[in-house]
């Protein structure tokens, strides 16, 4: 939302502080105001001047020009008379008139703002004649769309060689860019006059809206052959006000006047007299107008009278908008319908069939409020986005739907001339009340505020406000649809008096209990980086080819349906598929050799919903180890793997691979995979990705990865003691081969060393050093190196050899 | 099950069996190239778990008791070196470990959520146009990724009231993973961090409420701050501000600017009442900012892609 700093100044009272600080002053107690727009040079040396004479050139649209800047303008070619010549190419140049001059050396000012701004000179036309400046169309200004013609200036007023800014003293201006969403609970808010009675309240004056806004009557009498009856949902329409009026003259602006420069600067354009007080007004207090052609009206209900129903659109209903364009109407929109035709959507658009023209001879103007969730959806299903749809969609107030439509009938005396006022509403509510303690405000503010100085911020801001003991009784007025509950008007408080007054102070509490998730994983982060791992973070999102490539089922992924991008269709089940996804770019760009791992959490269908009934979510540690340059990356994830493992003082086992039944681990190749079994329970999986999925993803052969849960860890963590293998008698180092089958496994000999060593209550560390298998040999050499010690006393030499005899002889 | 071979010959003869599709009136081309479409299909997919099939018989077993490959070298860790930590990570490690030196504890937020958690139990009420303020995504059977960690409060508030009547506050920070459905560019994501905080007492006061933020980014960045605020709306808190820092030495900061951080307030009464806790005894107040933002004040990023991108490229920058 734009807002001219001129026009909020109006009818505020003395400000003894800059701009500049005013602007932060409503940043800090208002809202945020992303940017100052300053125009105060955008109409330098910009000059009313008159059109001393005319002359057509033959077979062009030109007219050379003659002009009388009042002799103003430095360093120019004048003739005799000191006129300025000028080429005009507008139709509406004529004698006398008076207009607005850009003078050379002047920026044109719909250019202001342009990376290079558009200066005027002297221009050489049809090679014969100097022409200096340019006379400027609204457009041209910035004040308007219209190209066909040069703006014309008030004779009344203008003199030549007057500024543009002299005739105009507003056009001088700031603009305020206002960041609506802060404003989304304050309707009253987008209409400059309630945007003032804040800017008052934080200055600490006291505001008193207008008369015609706060006790609005008619000044005329109902013309009692006009009638028109309104049918209303209240739900979706709490109220609507309309008056007929006829038209009494052409209603044609032919000077450029205040309130045009005033739309302008509200980033606005002025169009025709009724269309621009229907915008003025609502710049003017947040309440959108429509015009409708009463007679066109009538013709579309096909009734003597109008009828006016609002209701709710039927689903496949048509309506031809004022723009031309033809919509399909769902029953979430609400429809402006005569007689039960539809005639607008409202609060959006108004109908092609009903729009006034050049003949329209009487008039309805509508000011209505409607149900901001009804029109939240119609915004969003039709997807406009207008000045007034934006202002519906806050709640306007049903309590100014009168005041601004008769506000409207004034500013059109000229022209249009009221025949009656019609209204679904006729008593006015009583206007609520909201009481708060001042210990209350105290209490969670953390301010020590008085009785009256809290009624004054209040009084301010027009509530009107009762005290009883220490309770403020404030009545709320009916522009405030926001003001419920005592926390509402705490929020006033300390918002007018500036939140930047309030003392922060540190309150006591006691000590955290540390998250041993969070824990978990910040150790484990630190680890695999000091391992030479790579942290990565990739989306909770996958595209359904990923679940191709890898097997996994998407039937057991949560669909996204909404996604504005095709590569967001499913949360992911597992981590694993989002790290491969990831190597081969990666591999492309050199690196030949990499670890990559992920926290995170991941969702299957097959997990069931929480006891709040949302999907049940896992904390995963995954793991990728690819080597372009070998192919035993399994070896290379578990070693990372028992290694996490180990420094928790953890022990698993590792098990034949078993294929899940919802599929989520369907990209392991199960002869070379592995259950991860900690205490019978299976903690995740570690295994070479199959062949197929590293193909289609073009890793190389043997990638390898392992995914474990990390709620599980968490909660076996501490569960198995560390062992000690330490004792102060010393170690005995030896080098041990077995020759055991080629299909043996590994571990089975291994744990016949253990149980050795184990029975003869050694304490020892052993560790494997190679296999070795000669071509063809039915078997293959276990090579081990082995400390061990006694823990009270030196082993003697027979003792060794025994238990050494006893290893080398394990079968 | 036929070989690999002949599904592909197959497919082959499928394929100018297409090319037919012209000499047929207009009429039935639709429907035959559907039929010709859902064949090909089938037998693409027959192709695939035959040659996956087929490979699978010629896989070799590994023994995964055994720590290397036969006549292969015993595996080794890569060079501390290689190693990193993801830079958002570490930055969240950071936020996290002065919030528990705070007093608060720790909830991570959950990635998959529901209406009620990130709108009904937040005061927005049903329909509201501050719901598409959010844009969320939503899965098929109306579950939220959610766009904000206040979806956490409920949960938290519930989690930890019997606190309060232990005469304790609930404090609470909750880091967690969000989302909005909007378009990646330099500037924008739809995957972001964001770590939310939650305190509720008999007497706490939104005084208490800058104390804490101010604290919390004097902690961070090492420095005393000046703070300042300014009105926001947020249907859960009552007053709604806008937070603000200025902005650090370490940041360039000359005693100027000034830095948006988070949105807070305090709680909003019919939050707590629906969390089980009674606002005529207790209050408390709630803020959420974002971490990416951090991270990119931090090392001076103007590209917000990089965080999920996972390029090498970019990750050995944070190597230890």
């Amino acid at each position: 939302m734009l807002i001219s700093l001129n026009w909020l100044k109006q009818g505020l009272g003395h400000i003894n502080i800059s701009d500049d600080e005013l602007v932060k002053l409503i940043g800090a107690r208002l809202v945020e105001v992303e940017g100052v727009i300053d125009q105060t040079h955008k109409y330098d040396k910009i000059y009313c001047v008159q059109v001393k004479s005319c002359e057509k050139i033959p077979d062009t649209h030109l007219t050379l020009c003659k002009i009388d800047d009042g002799a103003k303008a430095l360093d120019i070619e004048r003739d005799a008379d000191g006129y300025i010549q000028v080429m005009c190419g507008a139709p509406n140049v004529h004698q006398n008139m008076f207009a607005a001059w850009i003078a050379p050396g002047a920026i044109v000012p719909s250019t202001c703002h342009d990376a290079e701004p558009f200066k005027i000179g002297m221009r050489k036309m049809l090679k014969q004649y100097d022409s200096y400046g340019m006379m400027a169309a609204a457009d041209e200004l910035d004040l308007g769309e219209d190209h066909a013609g040069i703006v014309e200036l008030d004779p009344a007023h203008a003199r030549p060689g007057m500024l543009l800014t002299e005739l105009f003293a507003d056009l001088d201006d700031k603009i305020l860019d206002i960041e609506n969403k802060s404003l989304t609970h304050r309707p009253d808010t987008f209409g400059i006059l309630g945007f003032r009675r804040e800017v008052a309240g934080i200055l600490g004056q006291k505001f008193t809206s207008p008369n015609w806004y706060l006790q609005a009557e008619p000044t005329f009498a109902n013309d009692t052959s006009i009638q028109l009856d309104i049918e209303t949902d209240p739900k979706l329409c709490p109220r609507y006000t309309a008056v007929v009026l006829e038209t009494t003259g052409q209603a044609v602006a032919p000077y450029l006047t205040d309130q045009a420069t005033l739309l302008a600067r509200s980033g606005m354009r002025a169009i025709d007299p009724i269309v621009d007080a229907t915008n003025f007004n609502m710049l003017l207090t947040g309440q959108p107008l429509h015009a409708f052609d009463y007679d066109k009206f009538i013709a579309v209900g096909g009734t003597a009278e109008p009828k006016i129903i609002v209701r709710a659109a039927r689903s496949g209903e048509k309506l031809q908008l004022i723009d031309g364009k033809e919509i399909t109407l769902n029953a979430d929109d609400i429809v402006i319908t005569s007689n039960d035709v539809p005639v607008a959507l409202a609060g959006a658009m108004g109908g092609a069939d009903t729009a006034i023209d050049a003949n329209t001879k009487r008039v309805i103007l509508e000011s209505a409020t409607f149900s901001l969730y009804n029109l939240r959806k119609t915004q969003m299903a039709h997807g406009i986005f207008s000045e007034a749809i934006t202002r519906f969609t806050k709640g306007q107030a049903a309590g100014q739907t009168l005041p601004v439509a008769l506000r409207f009938v004034h500013d059109c005396a000229d022209f249009l001339k009221p025949l009656a006022v019609f209204d679904s509403q006729n008593a006015q509510p009583e206007p609520p009340k909201v009481s708060v303690s001042i210990d209350h405000v105290n209490r969670l503010l953390g301010t020590d505020f008085g009785v009256a100085q809290a009624k004054e911020l209040l009084e301010n801001v027009e509530f009107k406000v009762t005290v009883t003991g220490n309770t403020l009784i404030a009545t709320v007025p009916f522009w405030r649809t926001d003001i419920h509950i005592a926390e509402d008007l705490i929020e006033e408080i300390g918002r007018l008096s500036g939140y930047d007054n309030i003392q922060p102070v540190l309150p006591l509490h006691a000590s955290a209990t540390p998250n041993q998730t969070f824990a978990l994983k910040t150790a484990l982060r630190q680890q695999l980086s000091a391992l030479g791992a790579n942290e990565v973070l990739t989306y909770s999102f996958v595209h359904a080819d990923l679940f191709q490539k890898v097997g996994q089922s998407s039937e057991n992924s949560y669909r996204i349906v909404n996604s504005i991008s095709p590569d967001l269709q499913y949360i992911r089940q597992t981590l694993v598929p989002s790290l491969l996804d990831k190597c081969h770019a990666n591999l492309r760009i050199g690196y030949e050799k990499f670890a990559l791992f992920e926290m995170n959490q991941v969702y299957s269908r097959s997990d069931g919903l929480d006891a709040d009934g949302v999907p049940q979510n896992a904390q995963r540690l995954a793991l990728v180890y690819l080597d372009q340059t070998s192919q035993a990356s399994f070896y290379q994830a578990k070693h990372y793997l028992l290694e996490l493992l180990r420094r928790r003082g953890l022990q698993v086992e590792l098990q034949p691979f078993l294929a899940a039944k919802d599929h989520t681990n369907v990209y392991y190749e199960p002869k070379r995979s592995a259950d991860i079994m900690l205490g019978g329970q299976l903690l995740g999986h570690l295994g070479e990705i199959k062949a197929t999925v590293l193909r289609r993803l073009k890793l190389p052969v043997g990638t390898a990865a392992f995914e474990i849960d990390l709620d599980l860890l968490v909660a076996t963590t501490g569960s198995q003691q560390k062992q000690l293998h330490f004792s102060q008698y010393p170690f005995v180092n030896r080098d041990i081969t077995l020759t055991v089958p080629l299909s043996a496994d590994f571990a089975s000999y291994e744990r016949k060393i253990r149980q050795c060593l184990d029975a003869a209550a050694l304490l020892y560390r052993l560790k494997a050093t190679s296999i070795y298998h000669a071509a063809d040999a039915p078997s293959k050499n276990l090579s081990f190196h082995l400390e061990f010690a006694h823990p009270h006393k030196t082993l003697a030499k027979d003792e060794i050899q025994a238990i050494m005899k006893q290893i080398e002889s394990i079968k | 099950m036929s070989s690999v071979a002949e599904l592909k010959k197959q497919l082959k003869d499928l394929n100018l069996e297409y090319a037919k599709i012209k000499e047929l009136p207009k009429e039935e081309r639709a429907a035959f190239g559907q039929r010709i479409n859902q064949q090909k299909q089938a037998l693409e997919q027959q192709i695939l778990e035959a040659e996956a099939q087929a490979e699978e018989v010629a896989v070799e077993a590994l023994d995964i008791t055994a720590p290397c490959d036969l006549n292969g070298a015993m595996p080794e860790f890569l060079t501390a070196d290689h190693g990193s930590q993801h830079p958002l990570m570490t930055e969240l490690d950071r936020v996290i470990a002065i919030y528990q030196n705070m007093g608060f504890d720790i909830m991570e937020s959950r990635q998959l959520d529901d209406e009620f958690h990130m709108f009904d139990s937040l005061n927005f009420a049903k329909g509201h146009p501050a719901r598409d303020g959010y844009d969320t995504f939503r899965t098929e059977e109306g579950f939220i990724p959610p766009a904000h960690t206040s979806t956490m409060q409920h949960r938290v508030l519930k989690a930890y009231r019997h606190k309060l009547d232990e005469g304790k506050a609930i404090a609470v920070a909750v880091p967690g993973r969000v989302y909005r459905n909007e378009d990646v560019d330099a500037t924008h994501e739809h995957t972001f961090y964001q770590c939310e905080g939650v305190y509720v007492s008999k007497d706490c006061t939104l005084g208490n409420m800058l104390a804490i933020l101010r604290e919390f980014f004097e902690q961070y960045y090492g420095q005393q701050l000046h703070i300042k605020t300014q009105p926001g709306y947020f249907p859960f808190t009552e007053p709604s501000l806008e937070f603000l820092i200025e902005k650090p030495k370490s940041l360039g900061g000359k005693g100027d600017g000034w830095l948006e951080m988070l949105g807070c307030g305090m709680i909003h009464p019919n939050v707590l009442k629906m969390a089980g806790i009674d606002p005529a005894q207790y209050h408390g107040f709630a803020w959420g900012g974002g971490i990416d933002r951090l991270v990119m004040l931090r090392y001076g990023l103007n590209d917000v892609r990089h965080f999920e991108a996972a390029k090498l490229d970019f990750l050995k920058e944070f190597t230890c």
